[in-house]
């Protein structure tokens, strides 16, 4: 009995060895060679991943994988040079027209992407390091761009993929515009004394207990860019479901239906939504519907989402 | 008993037409004579057959092929456990998930990306190495735990097996809804499990998949005289005790090879056995076998549909198994009851 047990015993850790072994050995051929005869000088980047990536020229057949690297390239004029683009990339409209590589089940089609021929696939922190390493098994250039932090290191990314896309100048442009953007919103709120508490609503399947954003996310620090303060930090994590009770206590000024492009919520639906009448907001109409893109995607139309909510939160700000 | 080689032929025709059209469809269009141009050009001396974009190249040596290869390994290694469990059981609900081999590489990959386990460790097998040792560990542990308990074992070990599934499954639950980044990847492993490409899971789960079934195929014996009752069994000289250790670590290291890599796909592990039982009799010396062919290719089909229905998108293979496989299993019940009164 119990020297059959350790003979299972032993079994196991045997076969676990024998895959550890088998799953370790070497990787197959690195078929990277770079020709010595570079002509122009090589892009050389490190990406979010920490990995070294070398172009030999600026990219011309780009692949995007995630909506925010899509807008990126049309930002700046590279969008002659996108040849492919996740499903959820729909932006701008010109985008839709690419052909789709997948991406809705978390699932990249690589047929698909490999029969591009693309020269550079942009990935982001949506897609997972295996994905990546499955790209550069099948001999792509994969770059991963991270996700900023703050608006500084959206602008970064915007002049790292215009490095990449040979749009350095245009890319320069297109950051100092945006700045001069940001601090006008800066100057027009200046003045402002009071900060509203915002209830930005991302998800209202359960409507006794939505989903909204707390620290370390760009609505979050959009929403106090804007002069307005966030529920969503009463939350310890970036994501989470907060209770109908707390949002009671706590009484929203103002509620943002994050909810309303995707899922086709209307303000109309937020006053059906019992125990929602007594809330302040809903009361005084302050309920609105908002374009969640401009705030999700970490790409160069936060710019317009800060505006917009600068408009939603402070209208009199200004003027 | 006179064992044709009929049966054996048609499935194994059936799993060769599956091979061709799962490596001839595909999101990318490969027309038909460049593809045979392809394969022979790799033959020797038949090299500059027609000429064709690099990028084919790549799509069906290093995609095409290598996934075909894994669904087929994946098929075989379920339908051939599942013919196993259910012999050894007695029981025709019985599938290769029966003892916890599914939840229990649920929860290993989910630990796995939840502790963010350093990922230089194993690289990219660091998921589907602890899917396989969390399969493993279950199916060790549900077994020493029926073991503990003393008589009636095969009805112990299932019941054993559902609770340290419902705990593994809690416990991946709990993990799932603490964790924030990582929660997409293990999404993902769960639905459509394959994280890695290419040829490297294949020579991965190929020795364990080898293995567990070579030894199911010469157990066929062995699991006929088991359907006697334990007790029969053991007055006809079978080693009843060994010889359940020994199917139950051969299946379940088929079973955690496939669900470690292609991720939990339930109903071909349940179905082809019993379409196999039905039509070609219930001798397990020819049932394994068939139900081995039969399994890989009724996942290579399963997988076919999953990667056509919405191309360019490919729906999780379970999806199909279950959509396509259980209206398909209740009318050939039906039609079985038909002819056989």
């Amino acid at each position: 009995m119990i020297a059959h047990k350790k003979r299972l015993a032993l079994l196991s850790v045997l076969v676990l060895a024998v895959f550890t072994w088998v799953a370790c050995s070497p990787a197959g051929s690195n078929p990277e060679a770079a020709p010595a005869t570079a002509v122009e000088q090589p892009i050389e980047l490190i990406d979010g991943l920490g990995r070294t990536v070398v172009l030999e020229a600026p990219a011309q057949r780009v692949v995007s994988l995630a909506p925010s690297n899509t807008e990126i390239l049309y930002a700046f004029g590279a969008g002659k040079q996108v040849v492919g683009r996740d499903d959820f990339s729909d932006y701008p409209t010109q985008a839709q027209d690419l052909p789709t590589i997948g991406g809705s089940f978390g699932d990249y089609n690589l047929e698909a992407i490999v029969d591009l021929d693309p020269d550079l696939v942009l990935a982001s922190e949506l897609n997972t390091p295996e994905q990546v390493k499955a790209l550069e098994d099948l001999g792509l250039k994969v770059y991963l761009l991270s996700n900023p932090e703050q608006l500084e290191g959206m602008y970064q990314n915007l002049i790292t993929v215009a490095q990449l896309t040979g749009h350095d100048q245009e890319a320069a442009e297109l950051v100092d515009a945006l700045k001069a953007r940001v601090a006008a919103v800066d100057e027009r709120l200046a003045g402002v004394s009071e900060r509203p508490l915002v209830f930005y609503e991302i998800d209202s399947t359960d409507p006794n207990a939505p989903y909204t954003a707390g620290a370390g996310t760009f609505i979050n620090r959009l929403i106090e860019r804007a002069e307005g303060e966030n529920l969503g930090l009463v939350m310890d994590v970036p994501y989470g479901q907060i209770s109908l009770e707390e949002l009671v206590v706590q009484d929203p000024d103002i509620i943002l239906l994050g909810d309303s492009v995707w899922g086709g919520v209307t303000v109309e639906d937020v006053q059906q939504r019992s125990g929602w009448q007594d809330l302040s907001a809903v009361k005084e109409e302050r309920v609105y519907p908002f374009d969640d893109n401009l705030v999700s995607r970490p790409g160069p139309r936060l710019v317009d989402g800060l505006e917009a909510l600068a408009d939603l939160l402070h209208p009199q700000a200004g003027e | 008993m006179h064992i044709t080689q009929r049966p054996y032929l048609l499935n194994l025709s059936l799993l060769a037409l599956a091979v061709v059209l799962s490596i001839a469809v595909g999101a990318v269009f490969v027309p038909p004579t460049t593809l045979v141009h392809m394969f022979l050009g790799r033959l020797p001396g038949l090299a500059g057959l027609g000429s064709w974009p690099g990028t084919f190249e790549t799509i069906i040596f290093r995609i095409r092929l290598p996934h075909t290869a894994l669904v087929l390994l994946s098929g075989a290694a379920l339908a051939g456990s599942g013919a196993a469990y259910q012999g050894l059981f007695r029981n025709p609900l019985a599938d290769p998930y029966l003892i916890g081999v599914a939840s229990g590489a649920g929860l290993g990959a989910v630990v796995a990306m939840s502790v963010k386990w350093p990922e230089s460790l194993l690289g990219f097998y660091t998921v589907p190495a602890a899917a396989f040792a969390g399969a493993l560990i279950t199916v060790v542990l549900v077994y020493m735990l029926s073991r503990s308990a003393g008589s009636a074992p095969t009805t112990m070990l299932i019941l054993a097996g559902v609770a340290a599934s419902s705990f593994a499954t809690a416990l991946s639950s709990f993990l799932l809804l603490r964790s924030q980044g990582e929660l997409r990847r293990a999404l993902a492993w769960l639905l459509g499990g394959s994280t890695v490409n290419g040829w490297e899971p294949v020579l991965a789960a190929l020795p364990y998949v080898l293995l567990g079934l070579g030894v199911l195929l010469v157990s066929g014996h062995a699991l006929n005289v088991l359907q006697f009752g334990d007790e029969q069994a053991q007055q006809l000289g079978l080693p009843v005790e060994r010889t359940r250790t020994l199917l139950v670590v051969a299946a379940s290291l088929a079973t955690a090879a496939a669900v470690s890599f292609s991720g939990v796909i339930g109903f071909i592990g349940l179905i082809v056995p019993h379409l196999m039982r039905l039509v070609w009799g219930v001798d397990y010396r020819r049932l394994v076998p068939l139900s081995i062919l039969g399994g890989a290719s009724a996942l290579l089909l399963a997988d076919l549909l999953a990667r056509m229905v919405i191309a360019p998108q490919e729906l999780p293979v379970g999806v199909i198994t279950a959509l396509a496989g259980a209206p398909f299993f209740l009318w050939v019940l039906r039609r079985a009851q038909k002819t056989g009164s």
